[in-house]
């Protein structure tokens, strides 16, 4: 076994480690199997029908040489039969004293087929219909039978003039079998060699290019791991910048305000009272909520990074979302517009996934806009089981050629906003994972409209 | 208690000079009417940021500093448009018109201004960009008041160097 394993190729055992991308997983097991079977099928089969073309030839022609040489034996012991009624009867003798053999069984029956001499196949002289004389429809020729143990045999025959006797010579067909077991052995020898040969180099072919399949896709799948991973830290960098430069401004807040206090304390131009500093305290207690407020944001993201299957208030998702995004909306006065009519109860699903998904969407939509730009944002049944949510921009929307191509990884548009290429294909994957799908919509010029459909599992009813 | 300090609060808003608007001329505070001929009479600050930029001009003032403020990069064109300060401090990032565009306007319309850039959100890209433009400095907040006050100063030599 432990040999066995030595040759057993990598991606036997192969399990999609991705896991997170349906559209990629490929059965190489299976693959290498239909391969090896088409393949091998195809090569043996002209092998099969020559071999057996040739085993029926040489089948025959060793049965046309027994057969030859028994009527040459024949008409031997005819023409010295006939040659003189005298020696008819001396020869009859001989029959009758030689022993009947394995080899040369010849005997004399009589049109009942009442053997009148002893014969090796068809038992004592006397016995009474042992040769089923219907058979000899001719003066001579050679016939197949059956012989007493059920042993087959080929019978040659030739009735003797004026007579109603008829001289019979057998021989078991297994002699003759044993005549072309030779070639036959050497016909299967070679047979079997050719089938190891073929088999062999079609195994090993299927296995170097199935091989080389499950190398290439490896490494795909590795690549498109490690660009998910470079992506999700590159979401979490501009997170952090963004995060980073949102507090620099009530810290700045704070900084002149702790400063005017130590001023006013200081610098004693006038007397400094408690009804000026307790305000511009409190001020700066204000301030520090609002820092607060932002890294609460932060951490509620960072806490959702692992995927974790709870129970999501998509509301509260899109908030949490367009938190983080309404400083540089507000910057690039774009509107942003929330549509949910229905009552949404809390479904399960991996909030994480959802807040990225959001987040890409939407990151894309900015890109895509002008500053002035209108973003909707709508949730609604589709079915009892399915919500249905949109995300549409009024942005430079997406050419013809490019919009089939979009989430495909790897796949960049001129006009792609992170470079990457990468944004669409993993919110795709994302959205397969949490078996949901994703579709677009768009025009040049109008604006692009995303449209994910997603179960709702697990509703908490209230 | 809380309760009292915001009556207190509004009551202070109320009285200051400042106010919660924009301030249409350059004022000294009222703690210091002392003429100080090292320190620039016409300061303009442009941050969307109420709070920080109010309590900034304040502490200048204090400092012997005239200071304007406005809180958009609008109101700042219109502003200088009829009272030309000397020094103007600056935010990068605000609606409309953010520090870069207000940068590039003042520039080229009155470049005698001297500009002080201060933001929270600056890049090395921004305040390379910034510098190209022709800023004076530039600062990140949260800024010590000495460095700023110094940099003020210095902007404000450099002017006076030029008359």
């Amino acid at each position: 076994m432990k040999q066995l394993k030595k040759f057993k190729p990598a991606f036997w055992d192969h399990r999609d480690v991705a896991g997170k991308h349906p559209q990629t997983s490929f059965n190489f097991r299976r693959k290498w199997k239909l391969l090896v079977l088409f393949t091998s099928f195809m090569a043996l089969l002209p092998l099969f029908v020559m071999t057996l073309v040739d085993f029926s030839l040489t089948r025959r022609v060793i049965e046309d040489e027994v057969k030859s040489s028994m009527s040459k034996i024949l008409n031997a012991a005819i023409s010295s039969i006939s040659f003189s009624t005298d020696l008819k009867k001396s020869a009859l003798d001989y029959i009758v004293h030689s022993d009947p053999g394995k080899d040369n069984d010849i005997f004399v029956v009589n049109e009942d087929g009442t053997l009148l001499t002893p014969s090796f196949y068809y038992g004592k002289s006397g016995t009474p219909n042992a040769v089923n004389t219907k058979l000899f429809k001719e003066m001579a020729g050679i016939e197949k039978d059956v012989a007493l143990n059920k042993k087959p045999v080929i019978t040659g025959y030739a009735r003797i003039k004026d007579s109603s006797l008829i001289l019979v010579l057998t021989k078991c067909e297994e002699e003759l079998t044993d005549l072309w077991l030779k070639p036959r052995l050497k016909l299967v020898g070679y047979l079997a060699i050719s089938i190891m040969l073929i088999l062999l180099s079609i195994m090993g072919t299927s296995t170097y290019l199935v091989r080389r399949i499950h190398s290439a896709d490896r490494k795909r799948s590795e690549a498109l791991h490690h660009a998910e991973y470079a992506k999700k830290l590159a979401s979490i960098g501009r997170l952090a910048s963004g995060v980073a430069h949102e507090i620099n401004n009530p810290l700045a807040i704070i900084n002149q305000k702790t400063g005017l206090i130590i001023d006013l304390l200081t610098m004693k131009k006038k007397l400094s009272s408690v009804e000026r500093i307790v305000p511009l305290a409190n001020d700066v207690l204000d301030t520090v909520k609002r820092c607060g407020t932002i890294t609460r944001r932060l951490l509620d993201f960072a806490r959702h990074m692992e995927p974790s299957i709870e129970s999501v208030d998509i509301r509260e998702v899109v908030g949490q979302v367009l938190a983080f995004l309404e400083k540089e909306a507000e910057r690039r006065r774009i509107t942003i517009s929330i549509d949910i009519k229905d009552t949404i109860p809390n479904f399960e699903c991996d909030k994480g996934s959802l807040q990225q998904i959001f987040l890409n969407l939407i990151e894309n939509a900015f890109a895509a806009m002008e500053d002035g730009g209108l973003l909707t944002v709508a949730i609604k049944f589709k079915t009892k089981e399915e919500l249905t949510i949109t995300v549409s921009d009024n942005g430079i929307g997406i050419s013809n050629e490019d919009i089939d191509k979009i989430f495909e990884p790897f796949y960049s548009s001129k006009n792609d906003h992170w470079g990457t290429g990468l944004g669409l294909s993993i919110t795709y994957g994302l959205v397969k994972e949490i078996n949901g799908d994703i579709r677009v919509k768009s025009r040049v010029g109008k604006g692009t409209r995303f449209t994910i459909t997603l179960p709702l599992k697990n509703v908490e009813e209230n | 208690m809380s309760k009292r300090n915001a009556i207190l609060t509004a009551a202070i808003r109320l009285s200051s000079p400042n106010g919660f608007k924009e301030s249409q001329s350059y004022s000294k505070s009222n703690i210091s009417k002392n003429l100080n001929f090292e320190m620039p009479s016409k300061v303009l600050l442009v941050d969307d940021e109420k709070e920080f930029v109010q309590t900034l001009s304040e502490r200048l003032q204090m400092r012997d500093m005239g200071t304007a403020v406005v809180y958009g990069g609008k109101s700042a064109l219109e502003l200088i448009g009829n009272d030309t300060p000397e020094i103007m401090i600056i935010d990068l990032r605000m609606p409309v018109i953010d520090g870069i565009e207000l940068l590039k306007q003042v520039k080229q319309t009155q470049p005698e201004i001297e500009i002080i850039v201060l933001t929270g959100h600056g890049s090395e890209q921004d305040k390379k960009t910034c510098m190209d433009l022709g800023a004076f400095a530039y600062m990140q907040k949260p800024v010590d008041i000495n460095l700023l006050s110094d940099s003020l100063k210095k902007a404000y030599m450099k002017i006076k160097a030029v008359d």
